[in-house]
């Protein structure tokens, strides 16, 4: 028996009137292939069907639907599909001007928003030739640091948890959570900071933040190990990343990848390092890599990265010069007319913002490249031949952040 | 600076860049035709004195005159970021060779500056709408596209996008048009003219 097709509302444009039932949630899309790769994707061979997951499967961390096509337990192919969380950053800070942009681009990498707030201010630098205070350098890299410890401590419980441990992820947010309310103690929010300033950030360290951070540093070495230790050692762990997802450098390198997946495959490029900015040239870290290029890898890098970060901040606690923490700027910024171009190494790998200036107190374009968004990509490469559970396995060893990749 | 860049990009590329190699701060940025794309950057990436392995961008602009496509490269040979800069692309049917050729990953950034600004690149397998539904015909981040938020200081105000449809090769200057500022009254009453 066939379904009747019957004249109904589109649900993306209750305007449009679709000549079939289905809607753009169906894994078969009613509407005729756009792409020479979308009609090779929907054709079905004998024994294979198409399955979706997400958008609001709790593996995929967020709002990301991908399309399976499977042959028995295996997936043959599949298309990911992004969207369901697209808010137009860039178009709102097109429309609101460069004060407004910090607080548009926090919730884009919303486990590590200190990265993604950062974009419109470094741009807005570089394109005023600002000198900022080095204590503000500092605090700046303190606060980055520790929010890609709060962040790399998630990606462990997560990693564990679509493997099917619950365990990890508790002791993750512990973690996360002693960062997250220390942060909160410095900036006065616990997720989305609108911390960084054009010129400088908000406000000076405080007992209250120092406090806590001196007692989490006096015993966060020893709880990152007791947390890693229980995975490390987990044959089950160990046996479903251990050669799952396996990347070589030239496929990484083509696939745009940055971050832990790239050096997990041996490729040292940390933007840190490989384009120096803020204060790092004066810090003292190695940039782990890995030679594997499997998931397991990539879980080992983050923890290995997690050391280097706490190496940073006991440097730039050390270091810490007095001075202002916010260079002296009218509140009107008019940015000069130009174009600029700023990276830095954001836990996920390079974030980077191009912006364009006409010479008014608006960003005349401001292009955000998120790297979770780059990094999914490499799904598609990955998971043909794998168990569609491993396909969350993989997509979890590349830890995509929706809010970056939706935009 | 790089000035060995600089020499490098001049006596490869010649008369095939549009104006002069800049440089400024830590960035060396080249211009170039739509039509020497493939060429310049596949000598970019395979190129002994070049070696840009690392594509760590690919943005559309819309400059409202024209189209251009960004390309951000890194490499280890050089201490600065280049910047290729593919102008000149009419707006009504802005086409520009795909570089996934040489990057695969830059297949989705592609496919965001098509979603974005109608931008066709010739080569990509996958040019569909990335972000907004398929259905959807305008692309947003063109500068004719209004925000119809009056949070935004945008002249869209009091209109509501959906109802501006916008094909490529359609392109005329909206007249500004500020809608009277929604009463109180008439939010209440679920009138407004914006969210």
């Amino acid at each position: 028996m066939t379904a009747e097709r019957t004249h109904v509302r589109s649900l993306d444009d209750p305007d449009i009137w679709v000549d079939s039932p289905a809607t753009i949630f169906d894994a078969v899309p009613p509407y005729p292939p756009r792409s020479e790769r979308e009609a090779e994707f929907y054709q079905l061979r004998d024994g294979e069907m198409l399955i979706n997951l997400g958008p609001q499967h709790p593996s995929t961390h967020g709002v990301l639907r991908v399309v399976l096509k499977i042959d028995g337990e295996r997936v043959v192919d599949l298309d990911p599909v992004l969207g369901y969380l697209h808010r137009g950053v860039e178009k709102i800070c097109e429309n609101g001007d460069w004060h407004h942009a910090i607080s548009n681009c926090d919730p884009l990498e919303y486990i590590a928003s200190m990265f993604s707030e950062a974009m419109p201010v470094l741009v807005a630098e570089k394109l005023l030739d600002l000198q900022v205070p080095r204590r503000a350098e500092y605090i700046r890299v303190l606060a980055w640091e520790l929010n890609r410890i709060s962040s790399h401590a998630l990606f462990i419980g997560w990693l564990a948890l679509d493997l099917g441990g619950l365990t990890p992820i508790l002791y993750g947010f512990i973690e996360r959570d002693e960062i997250v309310e220390m942060l909160a103690a410095l900036t006065g929010q616990r997720l989305l900071f609108n911390y960084l300033r054009i010129g400088g950030v908000n406000g000076d360290l405080n007992h209250d933040f120092l406090s806590r951070l001196g007692d989490w540093m006096s015993r966060a070495g020893r709880q990152i190990e007791h947390q890693t230790q229980l995975l490390n050692e987990n044959e089950i762990f160990v046996r479903r990343t251990k050669g799952l997802g396996v990347l070589d450098r030239e496929t990484a390198l083509r696939l745009c990848l940055s971050g832990p997946p790239l050096r997990a495959t041996g490729v040292p490029y940390d933007v840190r390092r490989a384009h120096p900015y803020s204060v790092y040239p004066e810090l003292e870290f190695d940039i782990p890599t890995r030679s594997e290029g499997d998931s397991y890898a990539r879980y080992l890098l983050h923890i290995d990265e997690i050391r280097e970060s706490m190496r940073i901040i006991d440097q730039v606690l050390h270091q810490m010069p007095d001075g202002p923490v916010m260079g002296k700027i009218p509140r009107l910024i008019r940015v000069p007319p130009g174009r600029a171009f700023i990276a830095i190494e954001s836990p996920r790998g390079q974030y980077a913002c191009y912006g364009m200036s006409d010479g008014s107190d608006q960003p005349f374009r401001l292009r955000i490249h998120d790297p979770s968004f780059f990094n999914l990509q490499a799904v598609g490469l990955l998971t043909p031949g794998n168990l569609i559970a491993d396909t969350m396995a993989i997509m979890a060893s590349l830890d995509p952040i929706m809010g970056g990749i939706d935009k | 600076m790089d000035r060995r860049l600089k020499r490098h990009l001049e006596q490869a590329f010649g008369d095939r860049l549009h104006g002069p190699v800049r440089q400024r701060g830590d960035t060396t940025e080249i211009r170039v035709g739509p039509a020497d794309v493939i060429a310049v950057m596949r000598e970019l990436h395979e190129g002994k004195h070049f070696r840009f392995e690392i594509l760590a961008d690919l943005a559309g602009v819309d400059t409202g005159e024209e189209m251009w496509v960004v390309y951000h490269l890194w490499s280890s040979g050089s201490p600065d970021w280049l910047r290729v800069i593919a102008d000149g692309l009419p707006r009504d049917n802005p086409r520009v060779p795909s570089v996934t050729f040489l990057w695969n990953g830059a297949e989705w950034a592609e496919r965001e500056a098509y979603d974005m600004f109608g931008i066709i690149f010739e080569g990509n397998r996958d040019l569909r709408r990335i972000y907004m539904p398929p259905d959807y015909t305008s692309f947003p981040l063109r500068k004719d596209f209004l925000l119809p938020d009056d949070a935004a200081r945008s002249p869209g105000e009091g209109f509501r996008h959906v109802e501006q449809p916008h094909q490529p090769g359609e392109y005329r200057r909206r007249p500004v048009v500020r809608a009277a500022k929604t009463t109180r009254a008439e939010l209440a009453a679920g009138e407004g003219s914006t969210t």
